[in-house]
């Protein structure tokens, strides 16, 4: 029978990560982009919690960090709004690819 | 422990987080009929804060808050941050929409707030929060700048890299606490983590790429090739003033952090990352000054300059720890040296872009400063100090952190095992100075020789002058006397790898939970390294 390891939370958690890089350098709409962060933040707790599980016994130290990055993705995601609805009033959509005024 | 030796230990950080949240309240509508409130304020609040900083001293109990370790490196970014947050506020007095300038000066608080934890951070959380506390009032800060939309596209761009980043640093500490068992920096030594490495275990595979992505996240905070290329956008759509910020306090945090990794894994960095940093170091110089020399407006120019100077920081970085005898042989000093230096440098360059306008805005290009000496000859001359500086020319401080940089690694003892590399490092760093000499005189060339007549008009406020002096005047004096900066810098890198305090730190610290479940995974991890 199959038991379920640490290497299996691992690979999960990086599949989660190779989504969210996905999403971010596919998705032109800002709040897309802003759901391939949350995933990638989130593959980082399942890491965590793998971790705190499985190798390191000793103390609860990775599910406090995993709750405390979740308030993280939480303060991101409300700068993220904030920026985007400054965006749009002056550019009147949230599509990235129309930032286009600065390059070199 | 007494909640009051908390307070009096954590004293400088309390006064910002108090005063941040002060400045916040005072730009509210029924104060706002006394403009000066909130940029006064928060002056006041880092003047203050400096002194309490400077006459409490380097602590004396460095384990007393728990989560933070409190040394001479908490000292010196103390000082170091607070004396250039103060320089920070006078630029910026005027910048921002009235109304909202409350909120940009508290944001300003903020991110200095987060580059004094940043220095004391003893554990991944505090070190995550912390590099986080820098960057996410830098993203409000370029949207607030100015009302130009070339400021909400380059908040977008930074923000969105900038959470990216951080979510690879939450990615990568994720491992290392797999491999460390705790989220406390300064056990990774006791648990003897740094001797699995080299073992081939899965846990060195884990220790590996969990540095390789923290570097990756804060590379991205320092503007290293290849996370750069957020730099010139962001530099070139946020006002002059906040570039000036975005130059030091981001680049601090990610440096501090370094050490403290670094130091955490006791300067014993796995071959891989010393390589990969050794290339990363030398295309960061590289990158940053010759596409520098493409450059005509003058805010990408410095943008790819600061790029380049992150490289110069790096060869320090690599040189580590004194290996020896000899005033030049300590990296971590150089470095420390050379942020403040940096910082005021580059914050007084953009500082003079923001004193002026031409058509309501900044002047940008070269030619638009073109003959600015005759219309403002003392700020041109503030101008000169600071390129000058960035050149790393005497009569500046500019100069000696240069010399501080290259001289650490040309004079890495033989004990070093890198030492033939840190010189060719070295040795591709002076190159790059003499390339980006180039570049540095064009602007001052525009400045001083050419004679059309320039456009731009003095901005508002005396403040901006003052804050142009500021910056000028350490860089003319640190140079005279260089000794009280050197001191401190040689003396917070004496306590960054205190080895007698490591070996003591498990017993000045609660013991942890299970001590037996550590060790037991400690032996099982050594064992399982060896073939």
């Amino acid at each position: 029978m199959l038991t379920i390891g640490l290497m299996h939370y691992l690979v999960v958690a990086a599949v989660l990560l190779c989504g969210g890089i996905f999403v971010m350098a596919t998705k032109r709409n800002a709040i897309g982009i802003l759901m391939g962060v949350e995933l990638v933040l989130n593959s980082a707790n399942v890491n965590l919690i793998a971790f705190d599980r499985y190798l390191c016994r000793a103390g609860i130290d990775g599910q406090i960090l995993a709750l405390f990055v979740i308030v993280l993705a939480a303060a991101e995601a409300a700068i993220a709004v904030a920026i985007c609805v400054n965006f749009y009033r002056v550019l009147a959509t949230i599509d990235v690819d129309r930032a286009t005024k600065l390059q070199g | 422990m007494s909640l009051k030796a908390y307070i009096l230990a954590l004293a400088p950080e309390l006064i910002v987080l108090f005063g941040a949240c002060l400045v916040l309240l005072l730009g509210r509508r029924d104060l706002r009929r006394q403009p000066p409130a909130a940029p006064l304020a928060a002056f006041v609040t880092l003047s203050v804060a400096l002194g309490v900083a400077f006459l409490t001293g380097v602590p004396e109990e460095p384990r007393l808050v728990p989560g933070l370790w409190l040394g001479g490196l908490t000292f010196y970014i103390r000082l170091i941050g607070l004396a250039v947050g103060a320089v920070l506020v006078l630029v910026n007095w005027h910048q921002a929409v009235e109304d909202e300038r409350g909120e940009y000066l508290s944001m300003i608080l903020f991110s200095l707030l987060g580059v004094l934890l940043t220095a004391s951070a003893d554990d991944l959380l505090v070190l995550l929060f912390a590099l986080e506390l820098v960057s996410v009032p830098t993203y409000v800060l370029i949207a607030l700048s100015r009302s130009s939309h070339r400021a909400g596209e380059a908040a977008v761009k930074y923000f969105f890299l900038g959470a990216l980043a951080t979510a690879l640093l939450a990615y990568g500490l994720s491992f290392l606490y797999g491999v460390m068992g705790t989220t406390a920096l300064h056990r990774v030594t006791d648990a003897g983590v740094v001797s699995t490495l080299g073992g081939g275990s899965a846990l060195e595979t884990y220790a590996l790429i969990g540095l390789l992505l923290v570097f990756a996240g804060v590379a991205f905070k320092m503007a290293a090739v290849p996370f750069h290329v957020y730099a010139p956008d962001v530099y070139e759509g946020a006002a002059a003033p906040v570039t000036g910020l975005l130059g030091f306090a981001p680049k601090a945090a990610g440096f501090v952090a370094l050490l403290r990794l670094f130091d955490a894994c006791a300067w014993d960095l796995p071959q891989h990352l010393f390589w990969l940093l050794w290339i990363v170091a030398a295309a960061t110089m590289t990158v940053g000054n010759v596409v520098a020399l493409l450059q005509t407006n003058v805010k990408r120019m410095l943008a790819y300059s600061s790029i380049a100077h992150t490289g110069y920081i790096l060869i320090a970085l690599l040189v580590g720890p004194a290996t020896g005898e000899g005033p030049l042989r300590d990296g971590v000093a150089a470095v420390l040296f050379y942020l403040p230096v940096y910082g005021l440098m580059n914050l007084g360059a953009f500082a003079l872009i923001g004193a002026f306008r031409i058509d309501e805005r900044e002047p940008e290009t070269l030619d638009e400063l073109a003959g600015l000496a005759r219309r403002a000859p003392a700020e041109s001359l503030t101008l000169g100090v600071f390129v000058f500086s960035l050149m790393g020319f005497p009569p500046t401080a500019g100069m000696l952190a240069k010399v501080f940089v290259f001289g650490s690694a040309f004079s890495a003892g033989s004990a070093h095992p890198h030492r033939l590399a840190l010189i060719v490092l070295a040795v591709i760093g002076v190159a790059n100075a003499a390339i980006a000499a180039a570049y540095y005189l064009r602007i001052v060339t525009a400045v001083y020789m050419k004679n059309e007549g320039c456009r731009c008009l003095p901005a508002q406020g005396g403040p901006i002058r003052l804050g142009l002096l500021a910056c000028a005047l350490p860089l003319l004096l640190v140079f005279v006397w260089p000794g009280a900066l050197t001191h401190e810098a040689r003396r917070a890198s004496a306590h960054v790898h205190p080895p007698t305090l490591r070996l003591a730190a498990p017993a000045l610290t609660d013991p942890p939970p299970t001590p037996v479940a550590i060790t037991a995974r400690t032996v099982a991890t050594s064992t399982a390294g060896q073939p």
